[in-house]
């Protein structure tokens, strides 16, 4: 017994995670107190808030883990995951930088130019520059690998020809890193010829419309790129291996705190109503939502550990997203038995509009970094079905 | 875990796959015990693993009782090994000799009995281990502070019923009786903490039965074939073993938590808020577990499944019977939410926003 049994360690939690954590807390407690933002629901795709994203830059909360020399604290993964979960449990307006903090600043570390890292990443840690993702088009979604975006390499550099869909926040972001092919896909090989690129999103060609979503809001963007040209030095990693840069990245980007918590501030708010007269059933209710949030919270810092540790917990990663992208749908199901969800959000009721945009919003939860179909697949591949 | 555990672990592991077949179950359920099962779990000393060594045990920690119970589930051991680890722990405890055999769990969660002046009343009703038994472990109230007290069963009226699953539960009805040792009070016992303890129990057996129900099915969809190619080449039931797999690794992670919060207690059986509020998050994850994971096993199985004769039902019937003992999802979330409303309450105009988080996050 032993193939599909997982093991989730825990993190070693020393003083100054405590002490991070309890900081964080105190500057949320006193912004909130302050009504110096207003919580949103699905905080880190929905709520966008320029000067709170320079706030946490100053306070040194972004791009922690980077190395002094490029503005970051040399910090751990679990620092990182402190700040962020404190930050989504309260429903903070963390979208403009989320991306770049998770992601594009890794990324360049990874993979880009020193260049890059010296001009970029200081100001991605002080809240000030954003990136949106250029992945998906309209021909692309869950199969990647058929994205249809060109680059076709000329002097000095690479004009790129494409469209890319649903970049989230991309019209307040300075940077998109693009994903294009740059060789034909070889037969049996489509995952090769792809490559990764950072493209300025003020440059040349380069048009950006917003796509409203079902809940009333335009974070969704369709940007098309038209000749665009970008240096030489613009290629993040390798030529042709984007698709193994892209990979690499997900357990990270699959089991964070973000995939269970984006509607935790929901239930939140449903106990500030109730909690002083709950019923059985909403005490069941609601008791059933912390279990459940707890041994998310364990296996995804599990998670967290395992990759501290220095493995590739794909599977356990994949799982997390799978069962707390559901989680956190179920949430709001659930919390209907607090409060009906009857009116379109505006009306001023801080409950009733977390629960509407929670509920029009939460569609895309299963979708976002990977539909819960392609979850199950790597699950399965994982314990050798496929 | 430390080097020690890991070799006892690999030990009973080597033996529970050599003679703890399902067909001992199936022994077992017809109502003959397991001579040979029993004898050698006896000789190898895994039901003192709690005891200390002081006291003629192996003295090893929490953490390795409860992943030899993990262990034992996953075999669907048909003997009280989780309930003579505890059974024993209770006498060891509260410094009462701990016999060498099997020691039976007088207590199911319910209402105490009560001692007055070294005379027993009340009743147990769901007993465990109580069948094969040498000595029966009662906690009892006096005066509000909890003993321990065991019984002969010779000595005391007792009614031997089966859980859903087979495993022999008894009602045992206390009238003025005499046990044949009775501890002074145990001020690190506490009746909420011996509740959640026993809930932790159920819940990390729940887990190691949904080890086997994954291993299980995932060895059916490999080698059955319909339509031409095996069954878990198709997505849909690739989909369906997925799901056992994460509502598994859920409830496990959950479990494991919690096993690591009561092992860093400084006293693990007085019931604090954060050892609470772990065990009532585990046992409920692994309720849930324990309806999701069958459906979605047996569906895998087909009609296979569903026969007596192939060992999935045995872990099915198991589950279904631990998921109700010792509080079931309903009992634990809504403890959970009580917790909240209590602490809101209490909370003299601390701000209730924030309070989930707070509980989630202990």
């Amino acid at each position: 017994m032993s193939g599909i049994r997982f093991n989730f360690p825990a993190p070693e939690l020393d003083q100054s995670i405590y002490d991070l954590r309890s900081e964080v807390r105190t500057f949320l407690r006193e912004e909130i107190c302050n009504d110096r933002f207003t919580p949103v629901t699905d905080c880190w795709c929905a709520g966008v808030d320029l000067d709170f994203s320079r706030k946490l830059g100053q306070k040194g909360w972004l791009g922690v883990t980077w190395p002094k020399q490029y503005g970051g604290r040399e910090l751990s993964a679990l620092h990182r995951y402190v700040i962020t979960e404190e930050l989504l449990a309260v429903g903070a307006p963390v979208h403009a930088h989320w991306i770049a903090d998770r992601q594009s600043g890794p990324l360049i570390l990874s993979s880009g130019t020193e260049d890059m890292k010296r001009n970029i990443l200081p100001r991605i840690a002080a809240g000030e520059c954003f990136f949106a993702l250029g992945l998906s088009e309209p021909e692309a979604g869950s199969d990647l690998a058929s994205v249809k975006t060109r680059a076709r390499k000329v002097d000095g550099g690479w004009e790129i020809t494409g469209t890319k869909l649903w970049s989230s926040g991309a019209q307040h972001c300075q940077y998109m890193t693009v994903l294009a092919r740059t060789s034909d896909p070889l037969e049996g090989k489509r995952h090769e010829g792809l490559t990764q690129f950072l493209v300025p999103l003020d440059s040349q060609g380069v048009a950006i419309s917003g796509i409203r979503d079902m809940s009333g809001l335009m974070h969704f963007n369709e940007s098309h790129f038209d000749s665009v040209f970008v240096p030489d030095d613009s290629v993040l990693g390798k030529v042709g291996e984007g698709w193994k840069q892209i990979t690499s990245e997900l357990a990270l980007e699959r089991s964070g705190p973000e995939r269970f918590l984006s509607t935790f501030i929901v239930v939140e708010h449903a106990l500030v109503r109730a909690a002083s007269d709950l019923d059985a059933r909403q005490a069941a209710i609601v008791g059933g939502i912390i279990a459940r949030v707890r041994a998310l919270r364990a296996m995804s810092l599990g998670v967290a550990a395992l990759l501290e540790s220095g493995k590739s917990p794909d599977v356990e990663a994949a799982l997390v997203k799978d069962l707390g992208t559901r989680f956190e749908q179920d949430v709001v199901e659930r919390l209907r038995a607090f409060r009906p969800i009857l009116w379109k959000s505006g009306n001023g009721d801080v409950l009733d509009d977390l629960m509407t945009d929670s509920l029009l919003r939460q569609p895309s939860f299963t979708l976002r970094g990977g539909t819960n179909e392609v979850l199950k697949g790597i699950v399965a591949r994982g314990i050798g079905l496929r | 875990m430390n080097e020690t555990d890991l070799l006892i672990l690999d030990a009973a592991e080597r033996l529970l796959s050599d003679i703890c077949t399902t067909e001992a179950a199936v022994r077992y359920e017809q109502g003959q015990v397991p001579e040979d099962l029993a004898n050698a779990i006896l000789d190898s000393g895994l039901p003192l693993a709690w005891v200390p060594e002081e006291f003629g045990g192996v003295g090893g920690s929490l953490a390795l009782g409860f992943e030899l119970i993990r262990k034992a589930a996953s075999f669907a051991l048909p003997l009280p090994l989780a309930e003579t680890l505890v059974a024993n722990l209770l006498l060891a405890v509260s410094g009462l000799t701990v016999p060498g055999r099997w020691t039976a769990l007088g207590y199911d969660g319910g209402e105490l009995p009560v001692a007055v002046r070294g005379e027993v009343n009340g009743t147990i009703e769901m007993a465990s281990g109580a069948h094969e038994a040498s000595v029966i472990v009662v906690p009892v109230l006096e005066k509000g502070h909890l003993r321990v007290a065991s019984f002969a069963p010779s000595t005391i009226d007792m009614e031997h019923r089966r859980n859903l699953a087979g495993e022999v539960r008894t009602r045992i009805i206390l009238r003025s009786a005499i046990p044949s040792q009775l501890s002074g009070r145990i001020e690190n016992l506490t009746e909420d903490g011996l509740r959640q303890f026993c809930a932790l129990l159920r819940a990390v057996q729940i887990v190691g039965a949904l080890d086997r129900v994954g291993e299980l099915t995932l060895d059916y969809v490999a080698e059955r074939k319909q339509f031409g190619r095996a069954l878990g080449k198709f997505q849909a039931v690739q989909n369906r073993v997925a799901d056992i797999v994460g509502e598994t690794a859920l409830a496990g992670a959950a479990v494991q938590q919690a096993v690591r919060t009561v092992s860093n207690a400084e006293r693990p059986l007085r019931g604090d808020r954060s050892t609470a509020i772990a065990i009532a998050s585990a046992k409920f994850v692994a309720g849930e577990a324990a309806q999701k994971v069958p459906e979605n096993a047996h569906q895998a199985h087909g009609a296979m499944g569903f026969s007596y004769e192939y060992p999935l039902q045995h872990f099915t019937r198991r589950v279904w019977s631990w998921r109700e003992e010792f509080g079931s999802e309903f009992y634990w979330s809504e403890y959970i939410g009580e917790l909240i409303q209590d602490e809101v309450q209490s909370g003299h105009g601390d701000s209730v926003l924030g309070k989930a988080w707070d509980l989630a996050t202990r």
